[in-house]
């Protein structure tokens, strides 16, 4: 209130003075931001004046300015604006917009932040202001499309799954490809600790923060910025960043609601019943010789029904979304405290979420030298789960293999049983049970103490990621005889404390430099136990103690540790040119003692040419640098022992209740850390009044030792051995543009374009490495072949050509390009790549008025997909003849001329068409509206009317994966599907469900 | 100045602290696995280590999924499908990427790596060093070591070559490991060897299993056993002489006596019926090495939905041989009427029943099939070793309720033979090794001698080793 006062006396007082000039006025008004929330403290100056003033806590002001006069409203970090005064004018209402080019601005970096002007490190920032409207259900979603250089692809439409994310490509070849993940600080673990359901994607390790919480994700690409995190960084880290308070901030309500409604977005055609009567009948006529009828078959009379499992498997889910954010500060303690409660149907049938969760992220500034604060997250969920593919309880494999004539329910509209090993769905989703329930703690807390000036700071930091799941599953006496009982307990728990010194210190006024030196200890301890039981009496009995025959599958720990000891050293000189370097040991208890230690390091230069006088003389640039930067990383992500040789104990070495072991892992003593060296080297552009910004950096990453569960020769006795097998090279270009089209009071557009290439290449494998038909050496895979001196990842197939309108046989191409019906495992060559020529994203931003509309593309050019389940789908023997498969199938050959998808039924290669070949390869580029939102916000005068309590009121309605352009091969198919995080398998699915398309309304109250 | 001299001394010192305290701490060793090198200090980690040998037979790409292919290539059961690498097979496509052979030959060399381990390095252990290890016990786990590398080395040369009928033994037959890996990869890469040679190895192996292994061993190994599987294996070499006298040493050891009935198929481990068995318990069933899961291939193949997959059921061929003579017990009472994967109703053995647990026994070796050895080669040797063949016939013709045989030729005994052994995966061989299709009606594809009524040698194997040869034919 006094600050108030002052400011009310100080506008008294200008009053009293120009209230002598003639054409003066007082003008008054409330300054907001982008979020329509009041901005206080922002100043207003009348332009060529020394006349000034600043909004008060609501953001109001008042100002005495002459007609014709123009007024300027600034605020740090946001655009300027400038309203002349014309003699109607008594009230200039204003939203500053974040300024996208405000340099300024400080970016959290490893262990530390950094001014952006200041950045030489290549890190792609997402700031709040670029996710707040987006409504998305996990935070990778956030950074989809948002940033060059990041590739998120999610797995499938079922719910909890993980997606792959992948910052520059593939940079190892074990299955640990996946970011390292930090939030506030905390590297959380993303091991899957849940029983996979067909593929290879698991649970979602970001699906256990909050995505209203998150204030800005920080993605760190070149060595200069991951090297600090050693032997966890090759492939990429991604910094989560909670929001926090403000200080001196008068306390917001942020209330958020919203209701989605979300069904598949697309899926192929099949037969139904008559359709697939007509087709065995038809079939069986040509291949017998005889006329058949489909009564003969045992398929029922034409017209005598049947059931349409895909559409049976799939709903319209509807979800309830309600998210609480308070965030205030006073002079010494600022805090933030989210609630959230989310309740998701997901639009295959038996899948739903449920997620509570809530956060308290709290500092004080005890006194002069210390301030101590708190980061914590809890989430808690219950997500009942169905299989993802390729299993027969996943709900959309399984409707796509079904016989449409197998009936689900008899005429009293009872399950009744399928009669084969493919189960009636529907009744293994309603009366079996399978719930996943995980609580999971994330946060820290720290202790800042500042001495010498605020030049020295010690940060003390404890951080905890606990993990409990409990998956209980239970079938029911009518789809496994007996029952079956199973809980699985897992608790994950992750300790460690980051203890960092940096000093920071200016001399001589142009010299700036900063020392960090820094401790890293993790510890993490998993523990497991799987228990199951069968023999119920009946289905009321729940839980495992019912069971008559328990058994004991699984229980086992898993301890890890790694410490790090770290540090980093910048120096510029006026902000223009800038050095930087780092270092990093890192120890982990997963490697042999050996080489227990791993040294990694990164150095960066960079040159702010907009500071140079003769770029300044061109007028032209508002920023411009150039930077580079060069060093190393590693990865420890291949098991948690795999140096020792080892024999397993359990049910695998026992027999007939004795004891055993068995050999499970060969010895590999020099088992070394495998080394990312990356070369990196970008210009950063700011023109046209910071109205366009341009990004281009090009990067070379050379991967050495890579570490890969190695096939051995098979007369070894083990089928691999953890090796360090050769070197892989990844380089690419990241262009990042981002513009505003156009600005006035009323309407803007800001567009922001982001294009990425990758290629990839093995340099070199061990001499021993297993061996190709050419002699070269190579990784051999069931769909996938990696080749010396080619790309990590190629299809290796047998060339599919079609069917011969002449003869009606199935062709192919054996290994020499001659056409042939009988083609072997020898003919196989490369045929596509699962890689992107290139791929990113677009973000068109339209405000106009109150309104405003954002539609975020994301894209992927010259990928291709194998899907396997095409083996299944298409074809007639598939399965012995007895499941469903796509309509284009009806289209087999007749007669000469007959321009068919299937071969005749009397030709020999109608048993072997479906084989596995390129015919399953599909091209997968696709161009996929993934999020459109339109909002508006109700203007102040609205406000003010509902008598000032409410500041702000937003509608919104979003629509995800609206529209998606694809090839026409691809109807009925997601192209943006994997069933595997492994980078080997990338691109591969069988009958992964599609994404959803959803349709989203909801209100934001700010209080 | 002070305090912050105190501060600097006390960062260091607590920074020293942590530093020395942290290194130490990065020595976690494994809780659940134990290291290579413990497994040889005691009695009781060797044993452990033998134990881990009759596991890994456990595995349903042992014993399961060969037997399963061994019926369905043949005559007695009408594969409805499932995995396109059984289908594959089941059609004579096979090529060297199917999944389901490469699993076989993965799984087989992982055990006789494991055996390996044993025979090579338990000779050099010192049984006077370990207070729980005597020399007797010694010699037994080697012999077991041996016997089960003879079992799986006779199944892989019976699957990935042609039989000894082909060319009198001297084709390919696969390569033969007698060293533990170590880490240098050569040792492994052999050359196949002759499917003579291969025989000579596994008799080595038995004979000296024979030597070692003590008459009654429980569930485990036993001498007769390993007279069991050298029975089999010189009837398949048609030394008919060999063949007799050993399937009649195991009939005259007092061990083994024909079982009154067909209950040993039911988690009865304990039958006299019984030489060697695959014991699968609820809590101890067929595990995959690679991910530690279920396995299990016979009751989920053999039995129908919702116990079973309904994809192996009798073929119309078999229904026919048990329909032409009424009333035997071998189909009243082991079969169930049931409709398959595919919608038609048909009859499912009942010889693998636990459908709760999967946990049923295989059948390795049992005294009914020495009865049938010594029939066949008496007769087919002119010899008469024991008892005539027509009494050995009608002795399991009488358990199935059937009423005396005046005499028998080789049909008959041929015929006895399937009845009595469908569904434990011996049909494909008998066919092969009488020169007969394996499908009635067949064609050239499934004609004995034909390339793909066995196997291509895998891609894996392929890949990783230069000097291997593949079979003829396209794979």
């Amino acid at each position: 209130m006094k600050v108030k006062n002052y400011w009310i006396v100080l506008c008294c007082l200008l009053f009293g003075i120009t209230a002598t000039f003639g054409q003066e006025k007082t003008v008054t008004g409330t300054v907001t931001d982008q979020g329509g929330l009041p901005l206080p403290g922002a100043s207003i100056v009348v332009v060529g004046t020394t006349q000034g003033t600043q909004t008060d806590f609501d953001g109001n002001y008042s100002i005495t300015a002459s007609v014709g006069q123009v007024l300027r409203f600034s605020y740090i970090g946001l655009l300027t604006i400038d309203r002349s005064v014309d003699a109607s004018t008594t009230t200039i209402n204003v939203q500053l917009q974040e300024d996208a080019q405000a340099l300024e601005e400080v970016v959290v970096i490893g262990y530390g932040n950094q001014e952006q002007r200041k950045i030489i490190q290549n890190v792609a920032l997402v700031k709040e202001e670029a996710i707040q409207d987006l409504q998305v259900v996990s935070a990778d979603q956030l950074l989809q499309g948002q940033s060059a250089g990041t590739q998120i692809v999610n797995a499938s439409g079922v719910l909890g799954s993980a997606a792959v994310i992948r910052v520059r490509g593939v940079n190892s070849i074990n299955s640990g490809s996946q970011p390292l993940i930090v939030i506030d600080g905390v590297p959380i673990s993303d091991t899957d600790n849940t029983l996979l359901r067909g593929g290879n994607t698991g649970i979602n390790p970001l699906s256990y923060v909050n995505p209203n919480d998150i204030a800005s994700l920080t993605v760190l690409k070149d060595a200069g910025a991951t090297s600090i995190y050693g032997s966890r960084g090759a492939n990429g880290v991604i910094l989560i960043t909670t929001k926090k308070g403000r200080k001196n901030q008068r306390t917001s309500v942020t209330l958020d609601v919203n209701t989605q409604f979300s069904e598949s977005t697309d899926v192929p055609d099949i037969l139904t019943a008559d359709q697939f009567r007509q087709f065995k009948a038809e079939v069986a006529t040509l291949e017998t010789g005889t006329p058949t009828t489909p009564e003969d078959l045992g398929l029922g009379a034409i017209g005598s029904g049947g059931e349409d499992y895909l559409a049976g498997v799939q709903r319209t889910g509807i979800s309830q979304n309600y998210n609480l954010g308070i965030r205030g500060g006073g002079e010494k303690t600022t805090f933030f405290i989210g609630l959230d409660y989310q309740d998701v149907e997901g639009f295959i049938i038996g899948n739903d979420l449920e997620r509570a969760g809530a956060r308290l992220n709290l500092e004080t500034q005890v006194n002069d030298w210390l301030k101590a604060g708190m980061n914590l997250g809890l989430t808690n969920q219950r997500l009942n789960r169905v299989g993802v593919e390729n299993n027969i309880n996943a709900p959309f494999t399984t409707a796509f293999l079904q016989s449409p004539v197998v009936p689900a329910f008899d005429d009293e509209g009872n399950f009744v049983q399928s009669g084969s090993f493919i189960p009636n769905i529907f009744a293994r989703v309603a009366l079996n049970t399978d719930e996943l329930k995980t609580f999971r703690v994330i946060g820290n807390a720290y202790t800042e103490v500042s001495l010498l000036e605020n030049k020295l700071t010690w940060r003390s930091e404890f951080g905890v990621d606990r993990l409990s799941i409990e998956e209980t599953i239970r079938n029911a006496e009518f789809n496994s005889p007996g029952g079956l009982g199973q809980l699985i307990f897992v608790a994950e728990d992750r300790w460690l404390t980051n203890q960092t010194i940096t000093y920071r210190d200016t001399f001589k006024e142009d010299h700036n430099f900063s020392v960090l030196l820094g401790l890293n200890y993790e510890e993490t301890l998993r523990t497991r136990s799987n228990v199951s039981s069968t023999g119920f009496l009946t289905d009321g009995l729940r839980n495992i103690g019912s069971g008559s025959t328990p058994t004991v599958l699984n229980g086992d720990r898993d301890p890890s540790r790694l410490y790090g000891l770290f540090s980093r050293v910048t120096y510029d000189y006026k902000g223009k040119y800038l050095v930087e370097g780092s270092i990093r040991r890192d120890g982990s208890s997963r490697f042999g003692a050996n080489n227990r230690f791993g040294y990694f390091w990164s150095g960066a230069v960079g040159w702010t040419l907009s500071e140079e006088p003769f770029i300044q003389d061109l007028n032209f640039f508002d920023y411009l640098s150039l930077r580079g930067s060069i060093g190393t990383v590693g990865n420890d992500r291949l098991g948690t022992f795999p140096s020792l040789g080892l024999f397993a104990a359990g049910p695998i070495g026992d027999y007939n209740g004795e004891s055993g072991v068995i050999p499970n892992q060969a010895e590999n003593p020099d088992l070394k850390w495998e080394e990312s060296q990356t070369l990196d080297i970008g210009i950063r552009t700011s023109f046209a009044n910071s109205r366009i910004n341009f990004n281009v950096s090009y990067f070379k990453k050379n991967t050495t030792d890579l570490l890969l569960n190695q096939r051995l020769p098979p007369q070894t006795g083990f089928n691999s051995i953890s090796r360090n097998i050769g070197e892989l090279e990844n380089t690419g270009w990241e262009f990042d543009l981002s513009t505003v089209n156009i600005r006035t009071e009323d309407f803007e557009w800001r567009t922001s374009f982001n294009l990425t290439t990758i290629d990839n290449e093995i340099i070199q494998l061990n001499e021993d490495a297993a061996t190709d038909l050419q002699g070269r050496r190579i990784i051999d895979g069931a769909i996938q072949r990696a080749i010396e001196g080619e790309s990590l990842n190629n299809f290796f197939l047998i060339r599919y050509v079609g069917v011969n309108s002449q003869t009606g046989d199935a062709e192919w191409l054996d290994v020499n390009g001659n056409i042939t019906t009988t083609p072997t495992s020898a003919d196989r060559v490369v045929t596509g790549s699962p890689l992107p020529d290139f791929s990113g994203g677009m973000t068109n931003t339209v405000r106009y008025k109150n309104f405003d509309f954002s539609a975020l593309v994301n894209y992927s050019y010259g990928n291709d997909v194998v899907i396997d389940g095409l083996r299944f789908a298409d074809g007639n023997d598939a399965i012995g003849g007895i499941v469903n498969i796509r309509t284009q199938n009806l289209n087999f050959w007749r007669q000469p001329g007959d321009n068919a998808f299937l071969p005749s039924p009397t030709s020999a290669t109608f048993n072997t068409f479906n084989q596995r070949s390129d015919l399953q390869q599909l091209d997968a580029s696709y161009l996929r509206l993934k999020n459109v939102t339109l909002g508006y916000n109700f203007p102040q005068s609205v406000l003010d009317r509902l008598g000032g309590v409410i500041n702000g009121i937003r509608l919104y309605a979003t629509a995800t994966n609206l529209l998606t352009i694809k090839r026409d091969e691809l109807d009925g198919i997601d192209p943006e599907v994997t069933d595997d995080i492994d980078p080997r398998f990338q691109g591969e699915s069988f009958f992964t469900a599609p994404q959803a398309i959803s349709y989203l309304f909801g209100a934001r109250l700010t209080f | 100045m002070k305090t912050i001299k105190l501060f600097k001394s006390l960062t260091i010192l607590l920074g020293v602290f942590v530093i020395l305290s942290c290194e130490d701490r990065l020595e976690v060793i494994p809780e659940d696995d134990v290291a290579s090198n413990t497994v040889f200090t005691s009695g009781a980690t060797i044993n452990g280590a033998v134990v881990g040998i009759y596991s890994r037979h456990q595995s349903g790409d042992l014993n399961g999924n060969p037997q399963l292919i061994s019926e369905f290539m043949a005559d007695n059961v009408r594969f409805v499908g499932s995995f396109p690498s059984l289908q594959e097979i089941d059609q004579f496509e096979t090529l060297a990427t199917n999944a389901t052979i490469d699993n076989i030959w993965l799984d087989a060399y992982e055990l006789i790596g494991a055996a390996n381990n044993i025979i090579v390095n338990l000779p050099g252990v010192d049984a006077g060093d370990l207070p729980d290890l005597t020399e007797a016990q010694k010699a037994q786990f080697i012999g077991e070591a041996q016997f089960l590398r003879a079992v799986i080395n006779f199944q892989l040369v019976n699957l990935f070559a042609q039989p000894y009928q082909f060319s009198n033994g001297t084709n390919l037959g696969i390569p033969i490991v007698t060293e533990a890996f170590t880490g240098d990869i050569s040792p492994f890469q052999n050359e196949r060897s002759t499917v003579n040679e291969v025989h000579a190895f596994i008799e080595q192996d038995l004979r000296d299993a024979i030597a070692s292994l003590p008459e009654d061993n429980g569930v485990r190994a036993s001498a007769g056993a390993a007279r069991a599987l050298l029975a089999r294996l010189a009837m398949y070499r048609e030394d008919w002489t060999t063949a007799a006298d050993f399937a009649n040493q195991v009939i005259n050891s007092g061990e083994y006596a024909l079982a009154a009935d067909y209950d040993f198929y039911d988690d009865n481990t304990t039958s006299s019926e019984l030489i060697f068995i695959v014991v699968n318990t609820p809590g101890d069933g067929p595990r995959d090495q690679e991910d530690n899961v279920s396995d299990e291939v016979y009751v989920n193949f053999f039995n129908p939905a919702p116990g079973g997959r309904g994809d192996a059921p009798f073929s119309p061929d078999l229904i026919a041989a048990f329909a032409a003579e009424a009333g035997d017990r071998r189909f009243d009472e082991l079969s169930q009427a049931a409709s398959d994967a595919g919608g038609t109703d048909t009859f499912f053995t009942t010889k693998y029943p636990d459908v709760v647990n999967n946990a049923s026994n295989g059948m390795v070796l049992r005294i009914t099939e020495m009865y049938l050895i010594r029939a066949e080669a008496n007769l087919r040797g002119g010899l008469s070793v024991g008892d005539t063949p027509t009494n050995d016939i009608n002795l399991l013709r009488n358990r199935a309720g059937l009423a005396d045989l005046g005499a028998v030729d080789l049909a008959a005994i041929s015929l006895e033979r399937r009845k009595e052994l469908c569904f434990e995966g011996h049909r494909r061989m008998d066919l092969l090794r009488n020169n007969m299709n394996l499908r009635p009606g067949g064609g050239p594809e499934s004609a004995p001698g034909a390339d793909k009524v066995i196997f291509p040698i895998v891609d894996d194997e392929i890949t990783n080793n230069p000097n291997i040869t593949q079979n003829p034919g396209s794979f």
